[in-house]
C-alpha cells in the first residue's frame, strides 16, 4: 500500500509540475510571412500589378491558413510544434505586406528545416467554428457554412482585363478541402540558441500562385475559370497547386 | 506503531500535496460543473461564447441598469431620445426609418442598425467601425449633434443626482461616492444590456435542432444563400443557381464583422462615394465607400437596409445584387451579376424571413 501511495505521489507530482519545462534550454524564433508580387513586396488593394496575359491586376486579398507550424529536430526527435493553426492574411494597404509571429521558449538546438500543412489540418477542418472562442482564427468567419468546411486559401483580385483603366473584373477564389491539403517541406539547417533569436522568413508569391510562366496561366479572360468558391475547386487545382509550391524559406 | 504513524503521517502528506494538485482541481471543476449543469434549465445559445471584457463582466445589476439607461430619454439633452428611440425592441432594436433622427427632429447619417446579438460581435462597431467595442460605442450618441445632442458633464450631473440612477452606478461599479460615476460607467452598463440581447430561437434556428423544417420555398431559398450548389450531390440541389449572400453573411450572426463595398455607389474614382464608410475612420483611401457587413438575424423587421436605408424591402436588396452592383475599384470581388430568377430571389426571401425570432423581439417588446 506506502508503496502504492508513493507511486501515485510520484505520478501526481510529475503530471503537474510546470517547472521541469522551464530548465530546458531554449529560445525564440520569429516566423515572418511574407506576401510577394512577382518577386516585390506585395501592397495590397492600392498597388498595380501585370499579369502574364497583358492586363493588370489589383490585389485585394490574400490570406491563407498554416497547421501544425513545426521544427524538425536533427537528431531525429519528435518535431518541435510552434502552432497548430494560424491565419495568414493581407487585406489592407496600410499594413505590411509582413505577417510576423514570435515563439517563445523553443528547445535550444540544432533543427534540420521547418514544416507546415498549407490549409486547416484535417482534424480541425472537421471541427465547428463554435467549438472555438469567438476570436480565434478558426471562427473568423472563414468557412463555407453549409458544412463548416474551412476556406484553407483566399485569392481575391480586381482585373483590368481590357486596359482601359477600370479594375472591373473580379477574381475570387476560395479554395479548400482535405483532398488538397499539403505539407510545405523546407530542409534547412536551422540553430535556436538558448536565449537568442532565429528569425525565419517565409515568402508566398501571389504571381507566382497564380502563372507558372508568361504562357502559362490562369486565364481570367474565361468566365468560368474567375470564382472558385466550394464545389468547384478544380477550376482552381493549379493555382492551389503552384501555392504550395512556391512557397520560399530564409533563416536569420 | 512506528509504522503505523508512519503512515498515517504519510497519509495525511499525500491528502495535504493532493488538495494543492491539479487533480484535485479538476475533480471539483467536474463536479461544479455537473451540478451547474443539473441544476440549469436555460437553453444555451450554440454559439462561441461571448467575451465579455475584464473590466466589464456582466451583472444582473449591471444589466437592468443598462436596460433602464437604454429606453430613458434622460441621457439626452432635452430628455426627448433615448436609445431605444431609434433601436426598437418591435423592430428588432432598429427604428424603421432611412436615417435615424434624432434630438430636435435631426436628421442622422445613417441607417439604425440592429442590436440582435450584437454582443456576439467583439470587433468594431457602427457601420464604418469607428468604435472598437460596445462600451466605446455606447458614448457615442450621447454627444451627438443628429442623435441625443448634449454633453457628458451635463449627463453625468444629472445622473448622480438621480433617485436611482446614481446609487444604481456607484452599486453595479462598485463606486465609493457618486462623485466617481464618468461616461465609462454609463458606457459599460449600456453594454451590459446589449450583451443581453441574444436570438438563437427563429424558424432558422428550431430547424437547425430539428424542431421544425424549412417549407420548399425556404429550404430552396436556404440552398441558394449558402451556395448548396457548389457542395451538394443532390441532383436538385446542385441545379440551384449561388447567391455569394454566405460569404459575408456567414451564421450563425450571419455576418463576418468585415468591411466591403457591396457595389451600391457608382465611382470611377474612390473619392467620389457620397459616403467615404470606413475611409473616414481609417484614412486609408482604399477603404472608402466601404461599410460593415450587418447581421441578418431578423432582418425581416430591420427594414430599411444599407447604411443609408436606401433599399425599402428585402427583394430590393435581392434585386441588387442578383444586378452585380455598381463600379468601384474595391467593390468585393464577391458582388457579381448571381443570374437569379425571380422563383430565386423570391424564395432566397423567404428563407430570410425564417431568421425572425418572434421569442426574441417579444421579450424585449412586452418589456418596454
Amino acid at each position: 500500500m506506502l508503496l502504492c501511495a508513493a507511486l501515485t505521489s510520484a505520478f501526481i507530482f510529475t503530471a503537474c509540475d510546470d517547472d521541469e519545462d522551464a530548465a530546458v534550454p531554449s529560445g525564440d524564433v520569429t516566423v515572418n510571412f511574407n506576401a510577394l508580387y512577382d518577386g516585390a513586396n506585395l501592397t495590397v488593394q492600392s498597388d498595380v500589378y501585370d499579369y502574364p496575359d497583358g492586363s493588370e491586376l489589383k490585389v485585394q486579398l490574400f490570406q491563407y491558413y498554416v497547421s501544425d507550424l513545426e521544427l524538425i529536430p536533427a537528431n531525429g526527435g519528435d518535431a518541435v510544434q510552434l502552432s497548430d493553426i494560424l491565419l495568414v492574411r493581407y487585406n489592407n494597404a496600410q499594413e505590411d505586406n509582413v505577417d510576423s509571429y514570435e515563439f517563445n521558449e523553443i528547445p535550444a538546438g540544432e533543427y534540420t528545416g521547418i514544416r507546415y500543412g498549407l490549409g486547416v489540418s484535417p482534424d480541425l477542418n472537421s471541427m465547428d467554428p463554435n467549438e472555438f472562442d469567438a476570436d480565434f482564427v478558426l471562427n473568423d468567419a472563414e468557412f463555407w457554412p453549409g458544412n463548416a468546411r474551412y476556406v484553407f486559401a483566399k485569392i481575391e483580385a480586381t482585373v483590368d482585363l481590357e486596359n482601359d483603366g477600370t479594375f472591373d473584373t473580379g477574381v475570387s477564389y476560395h479554395m479548400g478541402s482535405n483532398d488538397i491539403y499539403s505539407t510545405v517541406t523546407f530542409n534547412a539547417p536551422i540553430t535556436v540558441s538558448e536565449n537568442g533569436n532565429t528569425t525565419l522568413d517565409i515568402m508566398a508569391d501571389v504571381q507566382k500562385a497564380l502563372a507558372a510562366s508568361d504562357t502559362d496561366f490562369h486565364d481570367f479572360s474565361d468566365e468560368s475559370q474567375r470564382i472558385v468558391h466550394g464545389g468547384n475547386q478544380a477550376v482552381a487545382a493549379d493555382i492551389w497547386e503552384r501555392l504550395g509550391a512556391q512557397f520560399t524559406l530564409s533563416v536569420r | 506503531m512506528y509504522n503505523s504513524l508512519i503512515f498515517s503521517e504519510f497519509v495525511f502528506l499525500q491528502i495535504h500535496v493532493f488538495i494543492n494538485t491539479c487533480i484535485y482541481k479538476f475533480i471539483i471543476l467536474l463536479i461544479l460543473a455537473s451540478f451547474t449543469l443539473a441544476c440549469s434549465n436555460t437553453p444555451t445559445p450554440p454559439y462561441a461564447a461571448i467575451l465579455y471584457p475584464d473590466d466589464n463582466p456582466s451583472t444582473e445589476q449591471g444589466v437592468e441598469l443598462g436596460s433602464r439607461l437604454f429606453s430613458d430619454p434622460i441621457l439626452s439633452a432635452d430628455s426627448t431620445i433615448s436609445c431605444q428611440s431609434c433601436h426598437l425592441p418591435e423592430l428588432a432594436f432598429t427604428d424603421g426609418k432611412t436615417l435615424s433622427v434624432g434630438i430636435n427632429g435631426r436628421i442622422g447619417r445613417r441607417n439604425s442598425p440592429s442590436l440582435t446579438n450584437i454582443g456576439y460581435l467583439f470587433r468594431t462597431m457602427f457601420w464604418d467601425g469607428r468604435a472598437d467595442n460596445l462600451e466605446a460605442q455606447a458614448l457615442h450618441p450621447v454627444a451627438d449633434p443628429n442623435e441625443m445632442g448634449g454633453d457628458w458633464p451635463t449627463i453625468i450631473t444629472r445622473l448622480r443626482h438621480h433617485d436611482y440612477y446614481g446609487e444604481a452606478l456607484k452599486d453595479a461599479f462598485g463606486l465609493s461616492s457618486l462623485r466617481e460615476i464618468n461616461p465609462d460607467h454609463v458606457g459599460k452598463a449600456l453594454a451590459q444590456f446589449q450583451r443581453s440581447l441574444i436570438s438563437f430561437n427563429s424558424k432558422y434556428d428550431l430547424v437547425l435542432r430539428g424542431e421544425a423544417v424549412f417549407t420548399d420555398s425556404e429550404a430552396r431559398g436556404f440552398n441558394i444563400f449558402m451556395d448548396e450548389a457548389d457542395f451538394s450531390e443532390d441532383p436538385e440541389i446542385k441545379a440551384l443557381p449561388v447567391s455569394e449572400c454566405a460569404h459575408c453573411h456567414i451564421p450563425p450572426h450571419f455576418t463576418n464583422q468585415q468591411f466591403f463595398n457591396n457595389g451600391l455607389d457608382e465611382a470611377p474614382n474612390l473619392t467620389e462615394f457620397p459616403d467615404l464608410g470606413r475611409g473616414t475612420v481609417t484614412g486609408n483611401l482604399y477603404h472608402n465607400g466601404l461599410f460593415r457587413t450587418p447581421g441578418l438575424r431578423n432582418v425581416e423587421l430591420t427594414a430599411p437596409y444599407m447604411h443609408d436605408g436606401r433599399f425599402e424591402t428585402l427583394e430590393e436588396v435581392v434585386d441588387h445584387y442578383n444586378k452585380g452592383g455598381h463600379y468601384a475599384e474595391n467593390r468585393s470581388a464577391n458582388v457579381r451579376p448571381l443570374g437569379l430568377s425571380d422563383r430565386d430571389k423570391t424564395d432566397l426571401v423567404t428563407f430570410l424571413r425564417t431568421l425572425t425570432d418572434t421569442v426574441f423581439v417579444n421579450q424585449y417588446t412586452s418589456a418596454k
